[in-house]
């Protein structure tokens, strides 16, 4: 009998712990909504937008009673830029009501081809794409389109095998052009410069084939050209650029066109005490770079930026702008702005949110914009 | 209770007047848990009705459940296999070199893919069978050498059309149009995946139940001693175990090169926890308290259904995997807390 009560008594735990279980399951649907508005919210408190006024009525199909549906097929929402480019194109879609589904492959390509089949499946009026393998999306994005939906991609080479569709991304090429040009102007033509890149990566490349144009047209002579993708790129590239700069001492400039690759060739220079002589130019910027181009005699002295939020407000603005049958261009190009040390410096920028305060340009707000659409402003 | 009186039970449990409950949740309790789901997404999402979404849900899950049939047999013979993912990822930079790199016919990348799957497993066999390794221990080194291995004839890189080549020549080949449809093609509304996944479960289930291979795979799962006594040579079935787990891993990453459309060298990644997951899950659909292939395509059903229908609530990403470590607890609480059966495998050894 003892036993038997003991077994009784497991049977009891048992069913308590599966009926935790049951409820703790239930309990993550009930707060569904919650649980969306939650996360938003603490994403929110780094960067609200405001949303502009409006001058105009909007069109169809923005004008019904019914919410226009839209889904977002995202290869990683994971990440800084990720979440800030979610984080700016939620935001816009919020401000003009518009009902979305969001897709996360979480750096799945597989699993990105089949939520692209059930966002084509639900029948919404428009498919946002951001990010994927150009074979494994292309395929789907025409499928996309043969059933009506309108698409927008952001990020991925789909002009050739997808003309039908938007393609949108940050214009590398005037990153790359913007960051160079000042460099150029800081240190002339006539002078040795190291190059520290990684190719392979899209962005890289298309930053890359600057740099080419750069190099074959002005008197600068590339002594070296390093870098190699791993897991930790700032040191594993600062090692690197210190074995070049050790053969190469004599360069005056180092353009490392990705701010991982401009903090690990920052660190080099430091280290081989070089700071004074040989100055560092990157692309991209966050709170920790701008803390390394400003401290004391840092060699950064320039980099060039986008704005993620901005850059995912305004794809998402040319997601509107197609629906409404008023965007004409199958290419979009977000601009970049430039920020030197010197801006940083004599407007005493501390961080992303001062830096936003002082170029206002950074928010795209009027690009791929229209009288009445609520442009969201970081 | 005797041991008869207990058999006897779970033979018959209509044969009780009363009901109980307890057996009642470690049998129906699953089923029960994928159709509460199932009528709640359905009546509280418009889009989770529609025929295409279900479609392309059990399209997604197809990879996950065939790694899982593999993995579900291996675990009958008692063991585990930790490759699945590995060799699926491998499957799909070996289609992409065949049809890319070497310009080959997608028939060519298809026979080769299943051969190195099968050669994998062959070659965990020859770890665990003739070097005597643990099972585990064995397919955890095999998974990092295949997942190495694979980038070597690449150098890390991913196959895709327009490749160079280190003689600075471009790859001549592409995916063909035929390899495409894998994924692609359908019969009706049924796209192939889903029907491959149907039949694999149906000839999985066929050959564990119903034929003496699978009975004796279960017994010597159950009692390897007591089979090889028997006059089950236990070495041949672990082997068989592992190229069936190593060919369906290769399946499944045909099906997953067809969807990215190129030897994406991440492809897999994810394959491996998601796949012995739902083999874990499946011990205990319908109270079976084994690894059993029909239970293995209802776990993964399940899970597919969770994800499309969270997804489709617009949860954060992260939430996904909260989903599939309480539906695995659940299935754990089924099979080890609240069943009778004490042993993971019952079946008799055959005397």
């Amino acid at each position: 009998m003892t036993s038997l009560q003991g077994a009784s008594k497991k049977k009891g735990v048992a069913l308590l712990a599966i009926l935790l279980a049951f409820a703790l399951l239930a309990a993550s649907c009930s707060q569904d909504s919650d649980t969306t508005e939650d996360t938003t919210a603490t994403t929110v408190a780094a960067d609200t937008g405001t949303a502009e006024e409006t001058t105009a009525p909007a069109p169809a199909p923005f004008n019904g009673t019914e919410p226009v549906k839209i889904a977002v097929v995202q290869n990683s929402g994971a990440g800084d830029y990720f979440q800030q480019w979610t984080n700016g194109a939620k935001q816009q879609a919020d401000a003009l009501g518009i009902e979305y589904t969001w897709y996360d492959a979480q750096a799945d390509n597989a699993k990105q081809a089949t939520d692209m089949e059930t966002a084509i499946g639900t029948g919404v009026a428009g498919i946002v794409v951001d990010h994927g393998q150009t074979d494994t999306m292309c395929p789907l994005i025409n499928d996309a389109l043969e059933a009506g939906i309108f698409v927008v991609i952001y990020d991925i080479a789909i002009q050739e095998c997808a003309p039908g569709a938007v393609q949108t991304q940050q214009s590398d090429a005037s990153l790359a052009d913007l960051t160079l040009g000042q460099m150029y102007e800081d240190i002339g033509g006539d002078e040795n410069v190291g190059y520290v890149n990684i190719l392979g990566i899209a962005p890289l490349d298309r930053r890359h084939v600057v740099w080419e144009e750069y190099t074959a047209e002005s008197p600068w002579a590339q002594q070296f050209f390093v870098g190699e993708f791993t897991n930790s790129v700032a040191t594993d590239n600062a090692q690197l650029v210190d074995a070049a700069l050790k053969a190469n001492p004599d360069i005056r400039a180092i353009f490392a066109p990705y701010d991982e690759l401009t903090k690990g060739t920052v660190s080099a220079i430091n280290d081989n005490g070089l700071s004074e002589t040989v100055w560092a130019y990157g692309i991209d910027i966050s709170n920790a770079d701008i803390e390394v181009m400003t401290a004391e005699g840092s060699p950064w002295k320039a980099t060039a930026t986008t704005d993620p939020n901005a850059i995912g407000a305004a794809v998402m603005r040319t997601m509107i702008l197609e629906l409404a049958g008023q965007q004409v261009d199958r290419l979009v190009d977000f601009p970049g702005v430039l920020v030197t040390q010197d801006f940083l410096v004599s407007n005493e920028i501390k961080n992303m949110v001062d830096l936003r305060a002082a170029m206002p340009e950074l928010n795209l707000s009027a690009v791929q914009s229209a009288d009445w659409i609520p442009s969201i402003e970081f | 209770m005797s041991k008869n009186e207990q058999a006897t039970d779970a033979q018959l449990p209509e044969a009780k007047h009363h009901i109980d409950f307890r057996n009642l949740v470690v049998r129906y309790g699953f089923i029960a848990v994928t159709v509460f789901f199932f009528v709640f997404f359905y009546a509280t999402i418009p889009a989770f009705r529609l025929s295409t979404t279900m479609l392309s849900m059990l399209k997604f899950t197809s990879v996950v459940a065939i790694a899982g049939l593999g993995v579900t047999i291996t675990m009958v013979v008692g063991g585990l296999d930790l490759s699945v993912g590995s060799i699926a990822g491998m499957s799909v930079t070996v289609a992409a070199m065949t049809m890319v790199i070497y310009g080959q016919q997608g028939s060519v990348a298809i026979v080769a893919v299943l051969i190195a799957g099968a050669l994998i497993g062959a070659f965990n066999a020859f770890l665990i069978v003739i070097l005597k390794i643990p099972d585990l221990l064995a397919t955890l080194a095999t998974m990092f050498l295949v997942q190495g291995l694979k980038l070597i004839p690449v150098e890390g890189q991913s196959v895709s059309s327009g490749l160079i080549l280190r003689d600075g020549s471009v790859a001549p080949g592409k995916f063909t149009e035929g390899f495409l449809q894998i994924n692609r093609g359908t019969i009706g509304a049924v796209s192939y995946p889903v029907i491959i996944f149907a039949v694999l479960t149906l000839a999985t289930w066929f050959f564990l139940s119903r034929t003496k291979w699978g009975r004796i795979m279960y017994a010597i799962g159950s009692n390897p001693e007591a089979a090889r006594l028997a006059g089950a040579r236990v070495g041949r079935y672990k082997a068989l175990a592992y190229m069936i787990s190593g060919v369906f891993a290769a399946i499944a990453g045909l099906i997953l090169s067809s969807r990215i459309g190129q030897g994406d060298i991440s492809a897999g990644s994810s394959l491996l926890l998601d796949a012995v997951a739902v083999a874990l899950v499946g011990t205990s659909v319908l109270g079976a308290n084994k690894p059993n292939a029909l239970g293995t395509a209802l776990g993964a059903i399940l899970i597919g259904i969770l994800l499309t229908g969270t997804t489709m609530m617009n949860f954060p990403f992260y939430w996904q995997d909260v989903v599939k470590g309480l539906v695995l607890l659940v299935a754990l609480i089924l099979s080890y807390t609240l069943s009778d059966k004490k042993q993971r495998h019952v079946e008799a050894v055959p005397t």
